[in-house]
């Protein structure tokens, strides 16, 4: 099997959300299996339950009296909870890939999440194309040549555009190039936003046509083909073994292969991922007993220089059933797939592995998504991902594993391949199994840090799995975590220290007004350190690695196996992201405790843990804790201009002239003593991925600030006098008022924006107070609020 | 700006200093009486000036700004130096300034949410610094002879200021858009020299407190 290296596949991205019911907190304890029985048998009552309540929220959803809920699947968990998945439904016809989710408790309680839901379908008549016709559009474009084992079924459906297939790739035989797959490429296109359609399953299995199993969703009106899913199956399918693996990081491991069609073996684990991957489906199988199943490992060609080919092959072909020389990765490049480069492999298949059971046994998940979705992982990576990083393509349901860039770079990595490295990577495919269901990562967002300290987190319960008893799979041991991220990776120095963040001399220990300008790998600290107190509890000597000032006489830990079931009930149940960065470090806390609730009582010692942990990390208060002294960037714009057309993704930041003094807006609550000591700079410059931040000037006696002569973005910090401890960083903009060129800065510089408004510098001279090539009412909004902040009348 | 209140202070110094070395008795001497209100007499003349409003009051007296009639303008802007001892007024928009309704400050196809031309502010030294500007090149200039905006002076009995002071107004810098600033469509030499202010002077009458 050949392959570039593997693409996004936006069409997969799930729905605009349209609304949803947030999960109450409901006790809920994990009942005997007598009682999971008796629960289980009521279940077609909760589904009907389940889908009658969904119909009752159709006003509050934006739904009308067309559409409707069919079932499509349930399970009841542990907790005697039904959990049922509906389709949305139109006219009584299921609107192709929307879903909603219900949990039904044992009381009749009924909750939802409603966010895959689809509101304003408007369609009039019917399809115009009966469903025969449909089948007909499908056989011409499949042009089966030999027969069929099954006469196609269909049915109609209504199709959102915004489901559209596009470009498909696939490997040429005959000169192992990718090239367009005809068979699975969509050209339509479509002015509607929703239209009646056909879905329409075809399957071949034959020697002319090889073995397919076909989606094709045929627009109604006019037989064009919408969209293509290939759910190949095949007749000659791998057989399971076991191998013999040599890990540079994992040893000498036992690993599920697979003994391929021509005998030989490969990285490739059947037994686990039922669900083909989404990009891996786009890819013709080659008759080795390949599918886009399985949880599989890849690697990426260079050429000798070590110059990625931009294309990846999976481990197979190997004779023996037996990988790797268990000896880092001594750069051989255009032998990747020798015995040296698979030890990248073993390690990264044996993390696999481990993660995915862990997941399983632990918390009865299928696979990272839920679905039990394939998942691969392509490693000696340099060309998709940084050679001295790992990456989870939401897309693609893959994690790419950088080839490390040591000896050669010696500061560099290792092979980004141990268990940390790649149960972090997988468990970002938990939280954001989806684009619409995403958490986002990089700057400008608290739910960042919050996204990779669960990654660290629950890389740590992993490696506690590893310790476990024999025949103890379904807890976490109390031990065996070392709370050290990518140690091993970086060569013996963590890349992160979870319980005691600021170690790496980035991350910071508490939250603070602010921290969403760092970088997510940083501002994971206070998240991180507050899992790790909730496992683990926290120290009340000063100095001690375990200690926090905002909790000083520490807490006790309630262990890994209850902290792990909390923290993913939170993330999986109540702190579902969408994709727009919404979540703060407050509502994980409120998550958090209502996740404890529910496992373990309103008031349990438990939920009391979570909140002295969250306020150990500075997030809000330890029960029985007063109000702590908090610092904020005050927030004034309630929806003005500039917040509206500028910052509604960044907060409330300020807008000062340059080279003038001025009095930052700052508020400071539970204190009678409001004073702060300023700073120039703050945390993020130090700790984030955003370098355009400058810090310059003068903090003068007075506290005002005189700020440079430069027009951009600069940092600034409040430390609370009456607790130093608290602090806020804010972002200030500094703008060049002078438009006349008077060498003063006043109101009469605002003509020069009146008189160029809307003008281009193409029409000299136009005065941009922000240097921009035009000027617009962003200029007249950022020059009132400057000079407002500046001069204000006393 | 600032030689002239460097020179104020100074005043200011030396007249206690002179009472102290005299030696004499005080019972000649009248002490000063706290000012209770404050008067302005207009400026004369037709040219730009700032003269009282009606709205005033006599704590409070608000200045329209008035330009020569037939001046055609699109905004004006200017700096008023005042004493230490006097203290500019708010508006209801928050501002020092206020807009008379002369100038369109949104645009001809206007959004209610767009941000309107108009500012002022308080700088070091008492140097009120107000500004009102269309910038909607569509609008047509405005007739300049009626009152194009306000700003207000307020007594603050906090300040010491004392029955009989005078206060001196200055207007340092003043500035109108004038009709002509050129069409889009000019050559980009005639826009150039078209889209400048128009330097203009600014009368004040005299304000006392009583």
């Amino acid at each position: 099997m050949h392959r570039p290296p593997l693409r996004h596949v936006t069409a997969l991205a799930l729905g605009l959300v349209t609304g949803s019911v947030p999960m109450a907190a409901r006790t809920a304890p994990i009942l005997t299996r007598a009682q999971q029985a008796h629960q289980a048998s009521l279940q077609p009552t909760r589904v009907a339950q389940a889908r009658a309540n969904l119909l009752s929220q159709k006003g509050r959803l934006g739904l009308g009296g067309r559409d409707g809920f069919t079932a499509l699947s349930a399970f009841t968990n542990d907790q005697g909870q039904a959990i049922v998945r509906l389709n949305q439904t139109y006219d009584g016809y299921r609107v192709w890939g929307t879903q909603a989710i219900a949990h039904v408790s044992p009381d009749g309680a009924v909750e939802t999440l409603t966010g895959g839901l689809k509101a304003g379908i408007d369609l009039q008549a019917g399809p115009r194309l009966s469903g025969q016709q449909a089948i007909e559009a499908a056989l011409r474009n499949l042009a089966p040549q030999g027969l069929m084992p099954d006469a196609p079924a269909v049915e109609r459906v209504v199709f959102p555009a915004s489901y559209l297939g596009g470009l498909a790739t696939t490997m040429d035989p005959k000169t192992g190039s990718p090239v367009l797959d005809r068979k699975l490429t969509v050209h339509a296109k479509l002015a509607a936003p929703y239209v009646w359609a056909y879905e329409v399953r075809v399957s071949v299995h034959n020697a002319q046509d090889g073995a397919h199993e076909l989606v094709y969703l045929i627009d109604g009106a006019t037989g064009n083909i919408l969209r293509v899913n290939d759910l190949a199956q095949h007749l000659a399918a791998p057989t399971p073994v076991q191998g013999t693996g040599n890990g540079y990081y994992r040893g000498a491991v036992t690993l599920n292969t697979s003994q391929m069609a021509d005998g030989t073996y490969a990285l490739y684990d059947t037994t686990r991922g039922t669900l083909p991957n989404p990009n891996l489906q786009y890819f013709t199988p080659d008759g080795s007993g390949w599918s886009a199943t399985g949880l599989q490992v890849w690697w990426e060609q260079h050429s000798p220089s070590g110059v990625s080919t931009w294309n990846s092959y999976l481990f197979q072909s190997n004779p023996a059933n037996t990988w790797g020389d268990g000896l880092p990765w001594a750069p051989s490049w255009g032998l990747e797939n020798g015995a040296n480069g698979q030890t990248a492999g073993v390690d990264a298949m044996s993390a696999m592995t481990t993660t995915w059971d862990f997941y399983k046994n632990v918390f009865g998940r299928n696979g990272l998504d839920g679905q039990g979705t394939s998942v691969f992982a392509q490693v000696l990576s340099t060309g998709p991902v940084n050679i001295d990083d790992a990456w989870w393509s939401i897309g693609g349901q893959g994690v790419y594993l950088g080839a490390g860039s040591y000896p050669t770079n010696p500061s560099g990595r290792l092979s980004m391949t141990d268990l940390d490295i790649v149960a972090h990577e997988l468990t970002h495919g938990v939280t954001s199994p989806s684009y619409a269901q995403a958490w986002v990562s990089g700057a400008g967002y608290e739910e960042a840090g919050l996204n990779e300290a669960t990654s660290d987190f629950f890389a740590q319960m992993v490696k506690a799995y590893t310790t476990r008893p024999t025949g103890a799979d379904s807890a976490i041991p109390n031990t065996g975590a070392d709370w050290e991220e990518g140690a091993g990776v970086n060569r013996g120095t963590p890349i992160r220290w979870l319980d005691h963040p600021s170690k790496d001399q980035r991350s910071v220990d508490g939250w603070f007004d602010g921290i969403q300008y760092m970088d997510g790998h940083y501002s994971s600290g206070p998240l991180n350190r507050a899992l790790y107190f909730l496992a683990q509890g926290s120290s009340s000597t000063q100095g001690d690695d375990h200690y926090s000032p905002f909790l000083p006489s520490g807490m006790t830990g309630i262990g890994n196996d209850s902290a792990a079931r909390i923290w993913y009930k939170t993330v999986t149940e109540n702190l579902l992201a969408d994709g727009t960065g919404s979540i703060t470090y407050a509502d994980a806390r409120a998550a958090a405790i209502t996740s404890a609730d529910s496992l373990y009582g309103a008031g349990s010692p438990e939920e009391a843990a979570v909140e002295s942990a969250f306020a150990a990390a500075n997030v809000g208060e330890a029960p029985g804790q007063a109000p702590r002294v908090l610092v904020q960037f005050a927030s004034w714009r309630n929806g003005d201009y500039i917040e509206t057309n500028h910052f509604t993704a960044y907060g409330n930041r300020q807008i000062f002239p340059m080279g003038e003094t001025v009095f930052p807006r700052i508020s400071v609550q539970n204190t009678a003593d409001t004073s702060v000591t300023w700073s120039l700079g703050g945390p993020s410059m130090y700790n984030g991925a955003d370098y355009s931040v400058e810090e310059g000037g003068v903090i003068n006696a007075d506290g005002s600030w005189t700020t440079p002569d430069r027009m951009s973005w600069h940092s600034i910090t409040a430390t609370s006098h009456a607790d130093p401890n608290q602090l806020a960083e804010g972002r200030v903009f500094l703008i060049n008022l002078d438009t006349d060129m008077d060498l003063e800065q006043d109101a009469v510089d605002m003509a020069g924006v009146a008189y160029s408004w809307y003008l281009s510098n193409a029409l000299n001279p136009a005065h941009s107070v922000l240097e921009a090539p035009w000027v617009d009412d962003t200029d007249v909004s950022f020059f009132v609020d400057a000079m407002r902040s500046t001069w204000p009348v006393k | 700006m600032r030689f002239r209140t460097l020179s104020l202070l100074l005043a200011g110094l030396v007249l206690p200093l002179a009472l102290a070395c005299s030696g004499s008795s005080s019972s000649s001497g009248t002490a000063p009486t706290s000012a209770k209100s404050l008067s302005y007499n207009d400026p004369s003349g037709t040219g730009w000036r700032l003269v009282k409003d009606p709205s005033s009051t006599s704590t409070r007296i608000v200045l329209d700004l008035v330009g020569p009639s037939g001046t055609m303008t699109r905004g004006v802007g200017f700096n008023l130096q005042a004493p230490p001892k006097v203290k500019f007024g708010v508006f209801a928009n928050g501002l020092p300034i206020n807009d008379t309704g002369v100038y369109k400050l949104l645009s001809a196809a206007a959004d209610p949410t767009e941000p309107v031309a108009i500012i002022g502010g308080v700088k070091t030294g008492n140097l009120l610094s107000v500004g009102i500007y269309q910038k909607d090149r569509v609008q047509p200039a405005q007739d300049s002879g009626s009152p194009l905006c306000q700003i207000a002076i307020v007594l603050d009995p906090a300040q010491g200021i004392s029955a009989g002071d005078a206060l001196q107004l200055q207007v340092v810098k003043a500035k109108a858009i004038p009709e002509d600033i050129g069409a889009v469509s000019d050559d980009l030499w005639t826009l150039n020299k078209k889209m400048r202010m128009a330097d203009i002077t600014v009368a004040t009458g005299s304000l006392s407190a009583n």
